[in-house]
């Protein structure tokens, strides 16, 4: 059964996409075009970090790009997670940026 | 002839001691002083980590000074997916196989960090390059292996990329081993791993018959972003490798503890009489000299160690964070980049044990008083490096690797990097920015790219061995 995912930019920009059956949320972006970032595409690279904000969201393969500090902080790897909700979920290439800080300053 | 057409002739070089048709340059001294100038670079440029929806692509950026477009990007080749992290990338062949008859250097292989895609690109018309052959990931996670990084072409027909990961990003990496015959994956190069966990970079040494390879971390390790907390728990290399060229076994791993900590590239003088070499421990600071000792054993000591500096706006002192060094083609001057500092350094290394600081340029970075060049911003800092082949001209980029530039210079993944120049005078020792150079890969079309490896149709100091 298809969700519906709801995508938010911190710029203000809005979309939704309808994530089918065993899709994931980048499989889904891409097949509509919205540019969400990724890289890896297995769950290693945190390129297509994101931040859960409502629903249920499950990785399918271990988001090995993410440390446990970020999980419970509520971020997700979209290239290997799948809903099984409706969700709303941060996204865009500033949050990946969150995950890791300069350590200096 | 001009060096931005491959396949140099024999008489253009000077081959007297054979009479093979070959790809690259008999001699390092053949190779800086009998070609001519660039006249276009490759640059690798990226959209990955970006809310600029579009894939990598291989910049042509002109630099010939007596063109219209002079100092402009004049071809994009953008690759068939998104989110490669194109990074470094070779040749199919180059002087190493000097003297194998119907080889060229007419094949670009530009493998994708992230992606760990490998693409062949038919770069025989240095203005107009077209992707020939793609590798899917898939191929190249069967042989448990991911994260490609250097590629260099060696003798007998092969080509051999290092590989950070294995099939899950965790570690241990190892080397792949590509035909260049028909870009087919051949399978592994090593025949033992031995104790080589971590992989980076890598030269080779063929008339000496030894290999040296360098450590980041796992791909998953620092894919994400650099993160003290790894480092502390021993997720960062800290060593290099040395191994036998003709087994392909590993032999020694030299271990520098927090003298050399994430050691990254490798850089052996081209004369191939020598063993030695230096490696840029990014996170130490420190460039690291290598060396075989007389009774075959190789052994090390830091040469030059970079302070690190207080800033007002930090809570810790800054490192200068070594992410690029390399050799002129006469072995006579190194040049390498403080990314988080700013400033690009050259050394006389004539005294290859006591390298003497002669000249160095400032520009952007967190303690240059330059931040702009010609009205252009400076996003980021010294980074990747290339010299031209006869000495002359040093450029380079800005951008280190997308999820770390976001940590340092986060400006850079909303505006993309630049390429800069600066003019050496190898007579002098000096070194001195081309206020009238700059390619702004915030303007490119399509959107901003981060801008990183640069290389010269007709092969480089940094792309070229000889055996």
């Amino acid at each position: 059964m298809p969700h519906t995912v709801t995508l938010e930019w911190r710029g203000g920009r809005e979309a939704t996409v309808d994530v089918q059956e065993a899709e994931t949320v980048i499989d889904a972006t891409e097949r509509a075009g919205l540019g969400v970032p990724y890289g890896c595409l297995y769950g290693a690279c945190a390129t297509c970090t994101g931040r859960l904000l409502e629903g249920d969201l499950v990785h399918v393969s271990r988001p090995r790009g993410l440390k446990p500090r970020h999980r419970q902080g509520g971020y997700v790897l979209l290239c290997v997670a799948e809903p099984r909700s409706d969700c709303r979920i941060e996204v865009g290439a500033e949050i990946q940026a969150d995950l890791v800080a300069n350590p200096w300053k | 002839m001009s060096s931005d057409e491959y396949g140099q002739s024999v008489d253009a070089h000077g081959h007297e001691h054979h009479e093979v048709d070959g790809p690259g340059y008999p001699t390092p001294a053949a190779m800086r002083t009998e070609s001519e100038r660039e006249k276009t670079a490759f640059v690798m440029s990226l959209r990955v980590g970006m809310d600029v929806d579009g894939s990598d692509f291989i910049g042509v950026v002109d630099v010939d000074p007596d063109s219209d477009t002079y100092a402009e990007l004049i071809d994009t080749v953008e690759m068939p997916n998104k989110g490669d992290e194109l990074h470094h990338f070779g040749w199919n062949s180059c002087s190493s196989s000097c003297h194998a008859e119907g080889l060229a250097r007419d094949h670009l292989i530009v493998p994708g960090q992230r992606s760990s895609r490998i693409h062949i690109v038919d770069a025989a018309d240095p203005r107009n390059p077209t992707i020939e052959k793609v590798i899917e990931p898939e191929e190249v996670f069967e042989h448990d292996l991911s994260a490609p990084h250097t590629v260099h072409c060696v003798p007998e027909g092969k080509i051999v990329i290092s590989m950070l990961g294995n099939a899950d990003g965790e570690l241990p990496g190892g080397f792949l081993q590509l035909d260049q015959d028909d870009f087919s994956i051949d399978g592994h190069w090593e025949s033992d791993l031995g104790g080589m966990e971590m992989n980076y970079d890598y030269w080779y040494q063929p008339r000496h018959g030894v290999m040296i390879s360098s450590e980041w971390a796992a791909p998953e390790t620092y894919y994400p972003g650099f993160d003290l907390e790894d480092v502390e728990a021993g997720n960062y290399g800290d060593s290099i490798h040395i191994w036998d060229w003709e087994t392909k076994e590993h032999r020694q791993t030299l271990s520098f503890g927090e003298e050399g900590l994430i050691p990254l590239e490798v850089r052996m003088p081209h004369n191939p009489e020598e063993t030695e070499g230096y490696v840029g421990a990014a996170l130490s600071s420190n460039i690291i000299r290598f060396w075989e000792d007389a009774d075959g054993d190789w052994d090390w000591e830091t040469v030059i160690s970079i302070d690190d500096r207080e800033h007002p706006d930090w809570d810790m002192p800054v490192p200068g964070l070594v992410t690029d060094l390399l050799v002129s083609l006469d072995d006579q001057y190194l040049f390498f980049s403080n990314w988080l500092h700013g400033d690009v350094r050259m050394y006389d290394i004539s005294d290859t044990g006591s390298p003497r600081l002669v000249d160095q340029v400032w520009a952007g970075g967190n303690f240059g008083d330059r931040q702009t060049v010609d009205d252009h911003e400076i996003r980021g800092a010294p980074q990747m490096l290339q010299l031209s082949r006869d000495g002359r001209r040093l450029y380079w980029t800005t951008s280190l690797f997308s999820s770390w530039d976001n940590q340092f210079y986060p400006e850079i993944g909303e505006r993309g990097s630049l390429m800069l120049k600066a003019d050496v005078y190898p007579e002098e020792g000096r070194l001195e920015l081309d206020e009238g150079f700059v390619v702004d890969f915030g303007d490119a079309p399509g959107g901003p790219a981060r801008a990183h490896e640069i290389r010269w149709p007709g092969g480089d100091c940094t792309s070229d061995v000889w055996q």
